[in-house]
């Protein structure tokens, strides 16, 4: 679609100017999460990552539809919408991996019988958008008070053509990318939750960028622990 | 279900678990272990390599500790599962016994038992009401579970009425049923709630934090005006004062306490009782 | 997952403070909620809050046929979602009777009184014309999706620019924003939606009902408008009788609220191109409120990736090297290819088994990947070996058979037979005669 097309390499223009002014790649974008935004869901996020931004609203443990029904634990539903159309394959194929990511940390055995539905929307793709979700999913779930056996985020690296390790790539980088990255990762042990990869890449560079996005969770989860600081400052 | 994964990692959190005591009236985060007073002295991240010692474990006096929400047990440590500030209530006995738990602000309620909560009436089904409490699936009411009912004497309760009662039964696993008596059989200000009034939610934290015993909060509302009001622990406030406006006020006032200081809501009141 | 239900308090206590003037929220009969306009990054994208209802908008844009009717005309398309995110009730992919009210509302609101010109955004008459479509999400619910939606929909039209085009003869170029500067659709008037609820039989009125008011609402009236007093359409629902009376009343009331916001989204709008222009900061992150405490922000954050290739060194030189069963791919015929050997040498195995029960057309196959299985030899020679061990009787008398495939059929079966004596016989036959089905 040409819209989105030009709209996106409008976004490029800008973040490429600001992406010389990074250094050498190794670098998040400025975050920014606002919890509790919404007043219908149950817990709700809206997570910035430079100019991608994903918003996430959370029900649950609420009723669940018979036909869904799981007799000894919750029934975890993602829900990805995009921003132009309806959603497709690509929807459908990233619903399923943060889906996965979810089911990894939220104690769905305490709460068998319901449904924990996490709906996310696209509000602006500038690259890392499948991290971004991740991020958007983990506090929206953190906001409503599902239990969690720890709590998550998405690092997406992408590697150039001469090997050069980028963290939290824009758009543009994505697209000159050899290989963009994503991992999900716990924050008890850094370990690895998911990951999805895309583009040829060696074993080495793999663990490279493994151990960069560990190092890079890091501040994800401190930039975690401060919002939620903030937001319980007042109680 | 989570209890492997758990035991495997323990080991390697051990380093990062903080002493629950040090860490009371924090924000604490989902995925953190704590270590209870009792284990300090062993387990404490000084002493992180002198596993051994635990063997002994078994002679040092067992304190009753009590996870609250919020809180898991993996292995002898506590596991939160939510985020919310570490609250402590010491037991009668001893200083490290107690019950801990997260004092979350969460919206969606999740029946526990001997919660006194709001319902709405959602059907008559033969002897049973189905009330909307706000969890997961609606609560079962009997028509007998009311002050001086008999099979000849039923209530007088319609669809979309408001109930407030208290959980007997609610476990994850079965329906939640709700009574209007108490264990002698008396209403105890349960029961159907009166016809006029409103009805608001606000989240549990603030449902927690008014119906704290030492909470001001009422007090100064009970200033305002005079007043009728009702709390449900899933989240729900009825309020009634002579006048519209007056109930109305006072819905907003409650509603904005969720995220006021104490400085902030005194100048609110002030300001409201001079007018 | 269902609704809340509305229990008979609130109902009563709705009706009782609209008799006494009052609102919930402390609004007067004929106040609007706080309208705040947000800007994305992207032209064409905008997050308009009404109260606490939330509604983002992107338009898009792409070069299409046109309809055959309309050869000169470009095409206009509008898409309401009511996404779960905004209310448990709603439920993903199902059309409801309120999606297709809402939806058909706004295209008579925006399409059918002409406020974008259609005819500019023809490229080629006949050929090439441009698309545009709304997409609108409804993030949040809480009462009046309409008049969000509405205001939503036309800030992101007068925010979208759509690339240049030229025409040079037969050609059509498209030029990227760096090439020529994107240009703004040509809108003649703004109109925006005012709805007005109506109780006790039309005898309240409320403007900008929420949600709770419109659960106790008896009907609503929508009258879209333009700052010109030009009505665009107007709908009433809920069979309520009004009178003429009433109706000119609320198309009064609606002029000055429409004349109020259309001023509201000029300023928004030219704030943000003024922003744009000065090279400032702009897009969601700028528009969210630093002052609450639910919100967070965090600067750049430089991360420390030296060390990274150590540890990446690290971990391979720990972890055990990789088993060298890279293949590379084998071509059996063109469009047959194969990469690895599979879990067992069932190549041989599954040629015999379909051989023993059939006729010649079989075997002519089996010759084929005969042969070329000897091209192969030095990969498959290896596995082979390997497996050797395990399937030692097996193997030898299939070789044999392969070698051989005019052999006699029937002498192949009681060959056969005495291999099954040996394994385990029920499992094997079941095996083969699934393989026989794959390959044929």
């Amino acid at each position: 679609m040409e819209g989105a097309m030009r709209s996106d390499d409008k976004v490029c223009t800008e973040t490429g100017i600001e992406s010389s002014s990074r250094g050498p790649g190794c670098s998040l974008r400025h975050f920014a999460c606002e919890q509790n935004l919404l007043s219908r869901p149950d817990g709700s996020a809206a997570f910035l990552q430079g100019d991608t931004s994903v918003l996430a609203g959370v029900y649950g443990p609420a009723e669940v539809k018979v036909s869904k029904e799981i007799f000894n634990k919750a029934t975890l539903e993602v829900i990805l919408r995009p921003k132009i159309g309806l959603p497709g394959v690509a929807e459908k194929s990233r619903e399923r991996l943060i889906r996965n990511t979810c089911q990894a940390v939220v104690l769905g055995a305490l709460h068998p019988r319901t449904s924990i539905t996490v709906v996310l929307q696209v509000v602006s793709d500038a690259g890392s958008l499948l991290a971004c979700c991740l991020n958007a999913a983990c506090m929206a779930l953190v906001d409503a008070g599902v239990p969690m056996r720890a709590l998550f985020c998405g690092v997406t690296c992408a590697l150039d053509s001469d090997g050069t390790l980028v963290l939290d790539p824009t758009a543009k980088q994505e697209k000159e990318a050899r290989a963009v990255l994503t991992f999900a990762l716990d924050s008890v042990d850094r370990k690895l939750l998911m990951s999805t990869t895309k583009g040829l890449y060696s074993d080495a560079e793999l663990q490279q960028c493994l151990a960069a996005a560990q190092t890079a969770s890091q501040h994800v989860f401190r930039f975690y622990r401060e919002s939620l600081q903030r937001r319980y400052s007042k109680s | 279900m989570a209890e492997p994964a758990l035991v495997a990692s323990e080991s390697l959190a051990g380093c990062r678990a903080r002493a629950a005591r040090t860490v009371l009236g924090q924000v604490v985060l989902p995925g953190e272990e704590l270590l209870l007073p009792e284990q300090e002295e062993t387990d404490g991240p000084g002493f992180a390599g002198e596993r051994p010692l635990r063997l002994n474990a078994g002679i040092r006096t067992r304190l009753r500790v009590v996870c609250g929400p919020g809180l898991r047990r993996s292995g002898d440590r506590l596991l939160v599962t939510k985020c919310g500030r570490l609250r402590h209530k010491a037991s009668g006995c001893g200083s490290s016994g107690g019950i801990y738990w997260v004092d979350s602000q969460q919206k969606r309620y999740v029946p526990v038992k001997g919660d006194h909560v709001i319902g709405i009436v959602t059907a008559k089904s033969g002897d049973i009401f189905k009330v909307d409490v706000g969890g997961s699936e609606p609560a079962s009411l009997s028509y007998l579970a009311f002050e001086g009912a008999t099979k000849r004497n039923r209530p007088n309760v319609q669809v979309g009425d408001l109930i407030y009662g208290q959980f007997v039964v609610a476990n994850k696993d079965m329906e939640p049923e709700m009574v209007c008596i108490d264990s002698c059989g008396r209403a105890n200000g349960m029961g159907v709630i009166g016809q006029d009034g409103l009805l608001f939610k606000v989240t549990l934290g603030l449902i927690r934090k008014l119906l704290a015993p030492d909470c001001e909060i009422i007090q100064e509302v009970g200033k305002l005006y005079p007043l009728e009001i009702v709390f449900g622990m899933n989240g729900r406030i009825w309020v009634k004062a002579k006048t519209i406006q007056q109930t109305l006020i006072l819905a907003n006032i409650l509603e904005a306490c969720e995220h006021m200081t104490a400085d902030q809501r005194k100048q609110i009141f002030a300001r409201l009782a001079e007018s | 997952m269902k609704e809340t239900p509305l229990s008979n308090c609130e109902r009563r206590f709705l009706l009782r403070a609209i008799e006494e003037k009052k609102r919930l929220d402390g609004r007067q009969t004929y106040d609007y909620r706080n309208i705040k306009i947000s800007f994305g990054t992207d032209y064409g994208c905008c997050i308009v809050e009404l109260g606490k209802t939330r509604v983002l908008g992107q338009v898009s844009c792409e070069l299409v046929a046109p309809k055959l009717n309309r050869a000169t005309e470009g095409i206009l398309f509008f898409n309401l979602e009511l996404s779960q995110m905004a209310a448990p009730a709603f439920e993903p992919g199902r059309q409801s009777d309120l999606l297709v009210k809402l939806n058909r509302l706004l295209e008579r609101c925006l399409r059918n009184s002409k406020c974008i010109d259609t005819e500019s955004l023809c490229v080629v008459a006949g050929e090439k014309v441009w698309q545009i479509r709304v997409d609108l999400h409804l993030l949040n619910h809480d009462g009046n999706i309409i008049d969000a939606a509405s205001i939503a929909a036309i800030v992101a039209l007068c925010h979208f620019r759509r690339p240049d085009v030229s025409v040079q003869g037969e050609e059509v170029t498209l030029y990227t924003p760096e090439e020529r500067d994107p240009v703004a659709l040509s809108i003649h008037h703004m109109p925006i939606c005012v709805s007005f609820a109506f109780f006790q039989q039309g005898t309240y009125l409320l403007v900008d009902p929420n949600e709770r008011e419109e659960r106790v609402m008896d009907g609503l009236l929508v009258i879209a408008m333009n700052k010109h007093r030009e009505i665009c359409t107007i709908q009433s629902s809920g069979g309520i009788m009004l009178l003429k009376d009433q109706v000119l009343r609320c198309s009064k009331i609606a002029g000055v609220k429409v004349a109020e916001i259309t001023e509201l989204i000029q300023k928004a709008l030219e704030n943000d191109q003024k922003v744009r222009k000065e090279g400032g900061k702009f897009g969601f992150a700028e528009s969210i409120a630093d002052q609450r405490i639910t919100t967070f922000k965090m600067e750049k954050a430089p991360i420390d990736t030296s060390d990274v290739e150590e540890k990446a060194e690290e971990i391979i030189a720990e972890a055990e090297p990789p088993s060298e069963v890279v293949s590379k791919p084998v071509l059996w015929t063109s469009g047959t290819a194969q990469i690895g050997e599979g879990i067992e040498n069932s190549w041989g195995d599954l040629e015999d088994s379909e051989k023993d029960d059939d006729d010649e057309g079989g075997s002519d196959e089996a010759v084929i990947l005969d042969s070329v299985k000897m091209d192969t030899g030095v990969e498959v020679s290896d596995i082979g070996s390997q497996d050797a061990p395990i399937v030692l009787s097996d193997s030898e008398e299939e070789e044999m058979i392969i070698l051989e495939p005019d052999k006699n059929p029937k002498k192949i079966r009681t060959q056969i037979a005495c291999t099954k004596q040996e394994k385990a016989p029920s499992k094997k036959a079941v095996k083969k005669r699934k393989k026989k089905r794959t390959t044929n």
